[in-house]
């Protein structure tokens, strides 16, 4: 604390006739607010979460190999793909999607950030970038250890396929949380994971209309064309999947990252948070 | 450069009642004028200036930032404004430094200036000594500071400030205070609020008294107080002229 008056002047605001003040782009406001949540991510619990989920897959995966004996290939794939694609990634988005405006709204930030120009937007975009970017590096990363102690045969073949299921899944999954952020900040986990169980799994397993609008629907689907298990299904499975060509899967996931993602931008856009709500 | 028209913001309680927060307050503030906004507990000084801040719409009424309304043009708004909330708001584990910079960048300050402005507003701030500590460590009174170079970060004309002493001492606050002064000087609109009133009695140029969302009263020291009298007095005797 200062005991004298050591605060000094500034020079003087520009003119009414000088150039405009800064006003920014959105595509910088929204680099900033990734990186800002990103320094935020690298914190020694944070990363020893990641690192707890990096390990998990490749030691269940360890456990299996001891339990079952002979050719185990398919069963390897459906745990990879049900521990990191699916539950991996979900838990990931969870933790860095959920809480994009609660934190701020704890942390007494919001205000400062949503006096900025594009502020509101780059919060939401920034902070879905940095989840997406975060959780995709951790499911990455438990996806060569999990491969590299699978004991499959030519482990390395089926990398393609889990990392464009893991990038498909960070981006459908973060848009879909990011409503729940946006609706009821302070409830936004309790939502998240209502709409993981409602919308994702008990819809996603539903054959009907309404699963073409999941994420899991078109991540299962991906998998099974991937793995060349279509024809090998029984009737009633193949209920479950879609058998558009991958291109449809893909330009549906992004298509429903992109209506949720602009969506939540709309409402937050809207959002007025009374000072009780902040603090 | 700060002008609020008939403004009216209501919310809708939990019971589904109407409260008027803010119900038909005009003032203005002018370039190299301080102003401040005073009032009770629950008068409406802080919707008034989160409207101003483009935080909350107004139900009606109108309120400009440098030409720029708050409902048509936020960005315009947000790009003349300077914002400190009663909570400072500093993120524990960033620097002084890192703070500055990451909200010049959300701001749009041109990367070759912004490490320039941010040396600056670090020296005219006294946070030199401390611009590379966590701001965890900081004292409450360079926590403030570190807030308000946030809200001058981008160098607007017009700064609104929420309580910005209430939580400091009386030397952070008379070092704030005094700093405030240099920048209404160097052509800033400044709107502040406070229930410190002996603090700003001779630094603010005008004083806008509000009371159940209404301006109560408004004017320089000398047309409130009276000739004998203290701001203090003049903001009783508005308060309660109006509840009588």
């Amino acid at each position: 604390m200062t005991t004298t008056n050591t605060i000094g002047t500034m020079p003087p605001p520009p003119a009414a006739d000088a150039q405009p003040l800064p006003r920014g782009t959105l595509l910088a406001a929204v680099l900033a607010v990734a990186g800002f949540q990103l320094r935020r991510l690298f914190t020694l619990p944070r990363l020893a979460i990641a690192a707890l989920g990096v390990l998990f897959p490749a030691a269940v995966l360890m456990a299996v190999r001891k339990t079952l004996s002979g050719s185990m290939d398919g069963t390897v794939v459906v745990i990879l793909y049900a521990l990191i694609p699916e539950a991996l990634c979900m838990l990931g988005l969870l933790v860095t999607m959920c809480p994009a405006v609660a934190d701020e709204l704890e942390r007494g930030t919001w205000a400062h950030i949503a006096v900025r120009p594009h502020g509101r937007r780059a919060l939401l975009l920034g902070t879905f970038l940095a989840a997406v970017a975060w959780t995709a590096a951790v499911a990455i990363l438990a996806l060569c250890l999990a491969l590299a102690v699978s004991g499959m045969a030519h482990p390395w073949r089926r990398f393609p396929l889990f990392a464009a299921l893991v990038g498909l899944s960070c981006l459908g999954r973060a848009a879909l949380f990011a409503l729940p952020a946006v609706i009821v900040p302070k409830r936004a986990l309790v939502a998240s994971v209502g709409v993981a169980i409602v919308v994702e799994y008990l819809a996603g397993f539903l054959p009907a209309v309404v699963n073409q609008l999941t994420v899991s629907l078109r991540l299962r689907s991906l998998l099974v064309q991937g793995m060349g298990w279509g024809r090998q299904m029984p009737a009633g499975m193949q209920l479950l999947i879609d058998t558009n060509p991958v291109w449809v899967q893909c330009g549906a996931v992004v298509l429903l990252a992109g209506v949720l993602l602009v969506a939540s931008v709309l409402i937050l856009d809207r959002r007025q948070f009374p000072p009780s709500e902040e603090g | 450069m700060i002008e609020v028209i008939d403004l009216v913001k209501h919310y809708t309680s939990a019971d589904g009642q109407i409260v008027r927060a803010v119900d038909g307050v005009s003032f203005a503030v002018g370039p190299g004028e301080m102003v401040g906004l005073l009032g009770a507990n629950g008068a409406g000084k802080t919707t008034t200036l989160r409207v101003l801040a483009t935080l909350l719409r107004p139900t009606s009424g109108t309120a400009r930032v440098a030409g720029c309304d708050v409902v048509l043009d936020p960005v315009g708004a947000r790009c003349q404004l300077g914002y400190v909330s009663a909570t400072t708001g500093v993120p524990d584990r960033l620097t002084p430094r890192e703070i500055l910079q990451s909200f010049g960048r959300l701001h749009g300050v041109a990367a070759e200036t912004l490490d320039d402005r941010v040396g600056e507003l670090l020296g005219v701030l006294d946070l030199v000594s401390c611009a590379d500590r966590p701001a965890g460590r900081l004292s409450s009174g360079q926590r403030q500071r570190v807030s308000v170079g946030r809200a001058l970060v981008h160098n607007p004309p017009a700064l609104v400030l929420d309580e910005p002493t209430s939580v400091l001492d009386v030397f952070g606050s008379r070092d704030l205070l005094a700093f405030l002064s240099n920048l209404r000087s160097e052509g800033r609109a400044i709107l502040l609020s406070t229930h410190r009133l002996h603090e700003i009695e001779n630094r603010c140029d005008r004083f806008v008294i509000i009371h159940g969302g209404r301006v109560a009263a408004q004017g320089t020291r000398a047309q409130l107080a009276g000739p004998a009298g203290s701001l203090e007095q003049g903001f009783f005797a508005a308060v309660e002229g109006t509840r009588a």
